[in-house]
C-alpha cells in the first residue's frame, strides 16, 4: 500500500492525539490497573491492601461457581449464536424471495436492532411471568411446569429465547444484503442447473454467504458475551439466587455488588485474555477478507 | 440428483409462495408482538395488570400512563421524570456519536495518508481496543472516572464508551476504498492536507458519515452497565439505565406500576427504531460495509 | 398528599435559600417507592422544623447499589454526611475505621445526649463495635415474622403455629386439605439462615458472631439448619411450602394473591400490606421455632438498615448531622415512620408513645416485630459481624435455590457454603490487614 500522500510531521501527530489520550486514559490505564488489582486484595473503601500474588486467579479455578459460570457462558453463546444465525438466515432467504411485500417484511424484521438489551428483558419478565405470562402459562398448558428464577434450565431458556431475539435483526440484515449481493448472472445458471430450491441454497447460496456468516460468527460472540448484560441483569431483577449467569455479569456481581475489588480484577484479566484471542483470531480473518475479497 | 429437473406445477408454486409468506409473517410477528403487548399494557389500569397480565383489552388509560412516565417523577428531587431521561439519552446519544465519528476520522485520515515513522505502531495501539469492550474493563475505568471527579457528569458517561476504535477502522477502511487518483489530482490542484480533508474527504464520506451517526447513536442511547455504574444522581439518569429503577418499582411492595413502566420502555426505544427504519438505507449500507 | 407536601417544601426552600447561611447537608439511601416518599416526608419535616439546617436526601436504588455509590464516593472525597447502610454491608462499613464517625461519638460530641439504653433490646448492638460502642444509627428495623391470611386458617381450622413442628403435623395438612398452599417465604438467607440461628440461640460464626476478631470462620454447617432444610426440602415436595425464586416481591405476590396461606416477610412489609387493600384479613405472629432445638426460643436479629455519618466532612455538617439523628430518634418522628412503614420504633420512649397511643389496639400485628425483638435476649441474638457478607448472601441464595431445585444435597449445599464463606471471610481479613 502506497497511499501515503502527505509528508508533515506534526499534523498526523496533532491528528492522532486525541484519539490515543483517549484510549491512554480510558482504555490502557484501567487494563493496567486492574491487572495490578488482580494481584491485591484492598479494602473496599481503600484503606488498606495485601499482595496475595496469583491467589486470586487461583481460587478463580478453584471456585464451582466460577466454573458453573463458564460453562453457562459458553453453553448459552453457542445457543444464541446457533439460534438466532439460524433464524436470521431462513428469514433472510425467503424475504429475498418474495417480491410482494419485500420492504415491508424487511423493515419488521429488523427494526427490533433499536432495542436496548434491557427493555427486552423487561418484555421478558412479562412474557414468563410465573402468575399470568403468556409464554409461561403455554408452556404450562403443554405439561412444562415453567417458573422463571426457580428451575435454573428455565431462566437459562427465557435468556436464550430473549437473546435470540435481540440478536435476530443484525443477523436478517447481514445474510440479506450478502443475498442480494449475488449477481444475477450466478442465481441464473444455478437456475438451470439445478431446479430443487433446496439443492440449490445448499449449493450455490450457501457457499457464497460463508464469508459473511463467518463475520457474523464472531460478531454474535461477543454479542452474547457482552450485550446481553442488560437482559440478564433485567431477568434475574438484580437478584443473582441460583439463576444462571454469564462471566460478564460475574465480575459485575462480585465487583460491584459484592465490592471484591481484586476478585473482581482477576476476572477482568481473564476475561481480556479471551477477547485479546478472539481479537487476534479475527483480525487474522478481517485481513484476508480485505486482500481477497 | 443434480441432473434431475424438477418442475412444478402451478398450484405447487402457488402453495410454495404462501408458505414463504408465512415464515415471513411469522418471523415478523414474532418481532413485534412482545412490544404491542407492552403497548395494551399501558392502556390498562394497574390493578388489572397485575391480576391477569397482558390481555387482548384495551383500556382507556394511555394519557394517564403517559403523563405518568414522562413528567411525575420519584425521589426528593423530582428530576428524573421521562422527559429529564429522554433529555439525557439524547445527549448521551448524539455526544456518543458525535465523538466517535470526529475522533475516528481524524485518526484514521493520519494513518491512511500520511506517512508516519511510527505509523504500525499507532495502529496496533488504536485497533488493540476494537474487541475489548468496556464490560471486561468496567471496575477499573470506573476508578479512573471518579478519580477524575466525573461521576454523574456527561464527559464521564460519554468519553470513556469513545475509547475503542469501531469508528476508527471503519473509516480507515473507506478512505482505503477511495480511488488514489482523486488524492494524485487533488495534489496536482496544490491542496494541502487541510484542504483536502475539508473540501475532499468529508464531502466524498457524506453518506458514510450518516450511517456511521445512525449506528452509533444507537449504540450510545442503548448504552446500559455503564449509565447505571456512573449515574447515580437522578437527573443524570438515561432512558435506559432507568429501566433499572422500572423493574425495581415492579418489585416493590404498593402496587406495582406496569402502565408507567412499560410507558417507559417504549418511549425508550423509540427513538433508535424510528432513526432506524426512517433511515434504512443509509443505515443498513454502513453496517454491512463495516464489516469489509 | 405526600406529592403536594413535597411541592410545597421544594418552594419552601427555594425561599429559604434566598436566606441567609444554611448548613446543607446530603443523605444517600435505598429507600424506593412508598418507602421513599415517607423518607423524603421526614426530610421535609426535619427542614421544616427549624432553620438551621437543611438536608437533601437522594435515592441510590437497591441496598447494595447504594452502598457501592458510597463506597464510591467516599474513595473520590465526594461522599454524602449520611450513608444508608443494610445488615449485610455492616462489616465493610464498620470495619472501615475512619470511614464513619461513631454515632455515639458524633451525638455526644454536639451536646445530643446518647444512651444506648433508649433503644430497644433488639436493635442496640447490631450495628456496634465489640465495646458495644454504637457506630451506625439504626433506621429501618424490622424482623422476620409470619404473615398469615385469616381466611385461610378458618377454613383449615386451625391456628397459626408456634413451631415448626407444629406446622409440619397439624398446620400445613389442614391447609393443603382447604385448598391452600400452606407456605411461602422471601429471604432464605434472612429467615433460614441467620434467624434461624438467632430464633434459636445458635452460634452463627466463631469470635463471638465475628465481632471480635477479622479470622472469623462461619458456622453455617450446622446439624440443626441441616434438620431444618431437610424438611424444608421435604415440605417443599409435599406441597406444604412453595419457593418461587429469589426475588422478594416472587414470594409475596401468591400471598397477596390468597394462593399461600402463610408468607415469612419482614415486619416492615406491614405497611405495604395493609395499603394494598387484600381481599382478605391478615395477622401476624412470631417466626416459629423447632422444639426438638430449643425450648426456649430468643429474640431475633434486625433486618434493614442504619444510617451511618461519613467521615471528612466539617464540623458544621457534624452538627447538622447529629441535629438530624436527633429529630430522627425523636419519639414523634419514630411513631409516625413506625406507623407508615411497619418498621419497628427503634427507642423505647417511641414504643411508648405508640402504645399509649392505642396504635396496637387498632392494628396488633403491628406490634409483633417489636414484641419479637423484645423476647429474651441469648448468647448469640446480639448480631453477627462478617465481612464481604453480601457475596457470602449470595453464596446462600444460590446454594438454597439449588436444594430447592433438586440440583444438590442439603449436606453438599451446606458444606459448599461453609467452604465459600470461610475463603470470602479469609479474603476480607486480608483487605483489612494494615
Amino acid at each position: 500500500m502506497k497511499r501515503a500522500a502527505f509528508t508533515n510531521r506534526w499534523l498526523p501527530i496533532l491528528l492522532l492525539v486525541p484519539q490515543i489520550s483517549i484510549i491512554g486514559i480510558f482504555f490502557y490505564w484501567p487494563a493496567i490497573h486492574a491487572l495490578r488489582s488482580s494481584f491485591y486484595l484492598q479494602d473496599p473503601f481503600g484503606f488498606s491492601e495485601t499482595f496475595v500474588g496469583f491467589s486470586n486467579y487461583a481460587s478463580l479455578f478453584n471456585s464451582p461457581a466460577y466454573g458453573r459460570a463458564a460453562i453457562f457462558t459458553v453453553c448459552f453463546t453457542l445457543l444464541v449464536t446457533i439460534l438466532s444465525l439460524g433464524i436470521a438466515l431462513l428469514l433472510a432467504v425467503k424475504a429475498d424471495k418474495v417480491v410482494r411485500g419485500a420492504k415491508t417484511y424487511r423493515t419488521l424484521l429488523m427494526w427490533v436492532y433499536a432495542v436496548a438489551p434491557p427493555v427486552a428483558g423487561v418484555m421478558g419478565l412479562i412474557l414468563f411471568n410465573q402468575s399470568w405470562g403468556p409464554i409461561a402459562d403455554l408452556f404450562k398448558s403443554l405439561g412444562w411446569d415453567f417458573a422463571l428464577g426457580v428451575h435454573y434450565y428455565d431462566t437459562a431458556f427465557a435468556m436464550v429465547l430473549i437473546s435470540v431475539w435481540k440478536q435476530i435483526p443484525v443477523n436478517f440484515i447481514f445474510f440479506l444484503s450478502g443475498l442480494q449481493s449475488i449477481p444475477k448472472s450466478v442465481r441464473e445458471a444455478a437456475m438451470i442447473d439445478n431446479r430443487s430450491t433446496a439443492g440449490r441454497f445448499w449449493d450455490v447460496t450457501f457457499p457464497l454467504l460463508a464469508p459473511t456468516g463467518f463475520f457474523l460468527l464472531i460478531t454474535n460472540i461477543t454479542y452474547s458475551l457482552f450485550d446481553t448484560f442488560g437482559i440478564i441483569d433485567t431477568v434475574v431483577k438484580g437478584e443473582p439466587g441460583n439463576n444462571p449467569m454469564t462471566l460478564v455479569y460475574k465480575v459485575y456481581v462480585d465487583g460491584f455488588r459484592g465490592n471484591d475489588l481484586g476478585g473482581s480484577s482477576a476476572q477482568s484479566v481473564v476475561l481480556m485474555v479471551l477477547v485479546l484471542a478472539m481479537t487476534v483470531f479475527q483480525f487474522r480473518l478481517v485481513e484476508r477478507r480485505i486482500h481477497y475479497t | 440428483m443434480k441432473s434431475e429437473i424438477k418442475t412444478y406445477t402451478r398450484p405447487q408454486i402457488k402453495l410454495l409462495l404462501i408458505f414463504d409468506h408465512g415464515v415471513l409473517i411469522l418471523g415478523a410477528a414474532f418481532m413485534i408482538l412482545p412490544v404491542l403487548m407492552l403497548l395494551q399494557m399501558t392502556t390498562m389500569p394497574d390493578l388489572f395488570n397485575m391480576k391477569t397480565g397482558p390481555s387482548l383489552a384495551i383500556g382507556d388509560q394511555l394519557d394517564d400512563n403517559f403523563r405518568k412516565a414522562m413528567f411525575e417523577a420519584d425521589g426528593f428531587s423530582g428530576a428524573n421524570t421521562g422527559v429529564r431521561m429522554l433529555w439525557n439519552s439524547m445527549i448521551l446519544g448524539l455526544g456518543f456519536a458525535a465523538g466517535k465519528i470526529v475522533l475516528g476520522m481524524m485518526a484514521a485520515y493520519a494513518i491512511v495518508y500520511f506517512r508516519m515513522r511510527f505509523a504500525t505502531f499507532a495502529f496496533w495501539i488504536i485497533f488493540t481496543t476494537l474487541l475489548l469492550p468496556l464490560e471486561v474493563r468496567i471496575l477499573p475505568s470506573y476508578e479512573i472516572v471518579q478519580h477524575l471527579g466525573m461521576l454523574n457528569t456527561y464527559q464521564g458517561l460519554i468519553i470513556p464508551l469513545i475509547a475503542s476504535a469501531t469508528a476508527t477502522f471503519f473509516f480507515r477502511q473507506y478512505f482505503r476504498s477511495i480511488p488514489e487518483e482523486l488524492i494524485e489530482a487533488a495534489r496536482i490542484d496544490g491542496a494541502g492536507p487541510f484542504k483536502f480533508f475539508v473540501d475532499i474527504l468529508v464531502p466524498l464520506s457524506q453518506t458514510m458519515i450518516a450511517a456511521m451517526f445512525i449506528i452509533m447513536f444507537v449504540y450510545g442511547w442503548n448504552q446500559y452497565l455503564w449509565p447505571t455504574m456512573i449515574t447515580t444522581d437522578e437527573d443524570m439518569f438515561t432512558l435506559v439505565r432507568g429501566i433499572k429503577q422500572i423493574t425495581q418499582s415492579l418489585e416493590g411492595t404498593s402496587l406495582p406500576e406496569y402502565g408507567r413502566a412499560n410507558m417507559l420502555a417504549l418511549v425508550a426505544i423509540l427513538p433508535p427504531v424510528l432513526i432506524v427504519i426512517f433511515f434504512q438505507s443509509w443505515f443498513v449500507k454502513g453496517l454491512t460495509e463495516s464489516d469489509k | 398528599m405526600t406529592r403536594v407536601s413535597i411541592l410545597s417544601a421544594a418552594a419552601l426552600s427555594m425561599m429559604a435559600s434566598g436566606v441567609a447561611a444554611q448548613t446543607e447537608i446530603t443523605w444517600w439511601h435505598a429507600m424506593g417507592g412508598a418507602l421513599g416518599e415517607t423518607v423524603n416526608q421526614i426530610a421535609t419535616d426535619f427542614n421544616a422544623s427549624q432553620s438551621e439546617y437543611q438536608i437533601t436526601p437522594a435515592f441510590k436504588g437497591t441496598y447494595e447499589e447504594a452502598l457501592t455509590a458510597g463506597i464510591a464516593a467516599f474513595r473520590a472525597g465526594e461522599q454524602p454526611n449520611i450513608l444508608q447502610v443494610f445488615d449485610a454491608g455492616a462489616a465493610t462499613v464498620i470495619g472501615a475505621r475512619g470511614a464513619t464517625i461513631p454515632v455515639q461519638d458524633l451525638l455526644t460530641a454536639n451536646g445530643v445526649e446518647f444512651d444506648i439504653n433508649d433503644y430497644i433490646s433488639g436493635v442496640r448492638y447490631f450495628y456496634a463495635d465489640s465495646d458495644d460502642k454504637m457506630i451506625g444509627m439504626p433506621f429501618n428495623s424490622s424482623s422476620p415474622i409470619m404473615y398469615y391470611n385469616l381466611q385461610a386458617m378458618e377454613a383449615a381450622g386451625v391456628e397459626a403455629p408456634k413451631t415448626w413442628e407444629e406446622f409440619e403435623a397439624v398446620t400445613a395438612p389442614a391447609l393443603v386439605e382447604a385448598g391452600y398452599t400452606p407456605l411461602a417465604q422471601s429471604h432464605s438467607p434472612w429467615i433460614f439462615a441467620e434467624n434461624f440461628m438467632s430464633r434459636h440461640d445458635l452460634p452463627f460464626a466463631t469470635n463471638d458472631n465475628g465481632y471480635t476478631g477479622t479470622d472469623t470462620q462461619i458456622l453455617i454447617n450446622s446439624p440443626e439448619i441441616k434438620m431444618h432444610w431437610s424438611h424444608v426440602k421435604s415440605w417443599l415436595d409435599s406441597g406444604y411450602y412453595a419457593w418461587f425464586g429469589a426475588g422478594w416481591g416472587d414470594n409475596q405476590t401468591p400471598f397477596e394473591e390468597g394462593k399461600v396461606a402463610i408468607w415469612l416477610g419482614s415486619s416492615g412489609s406491614f405497611g405495604g400490606l395493609s395499603k394494598l387493600d387484600l381481599p382478605f384479613e391478615f395477622s401476624a405472629t412470631y417466626l416459629p421455632y423447632w422444639e426438638a432445638v430449643t425450648t426456649t426460643p430468643t429474640q431475633t436479629f434486625i433486618g434493614g438498615a442504619s444510617l451511618f455519618a461519613m467521615s471528612g466532612k466539617s464540623d458544621d455538617e457534624n452538627k447538622a448531622t447529629a441535629a438530624f439523628f436527633e429529630f430522627l430518634t425523636s419519639p414523634e418522628v419514630q411513631y409516625m415512620w413506625h406507623q407508615e412503614t411497619g418498621y419497628v420504633p427503634i427507642t423505647i420512649a417511641a414504643y411508648e408513645m405508640a402504645q399509649a397511643d392505642g396504635y396496637y389496639d387498632r392494628a396488633p400485628a403491628a406490634e409483633v416485630g417489636i414484641k419479637q425483638l423484645s423476647l429474651p435476649a441469648g448468647e448469640n441474638t446480639k448480631g453477627y459481624r462478617m465481612g464481604f457478607y453480601v457475596q457470602i448472601r449470595d453464596v446462600m441464595n444460590r446454594e438454597f435455590g439449588r436444594i430447592l431445585g433438586g440440583e444438590t444435597s442439603v449436606d453438599d449445599a451446606f458444606s459448599a457454603m461453609e467452604r465459600e464463606g470461610n475463603e470470602l471471610l479469609a479474603k476480607f481479613a486480608l483487605t483489612q490487614a494494615q
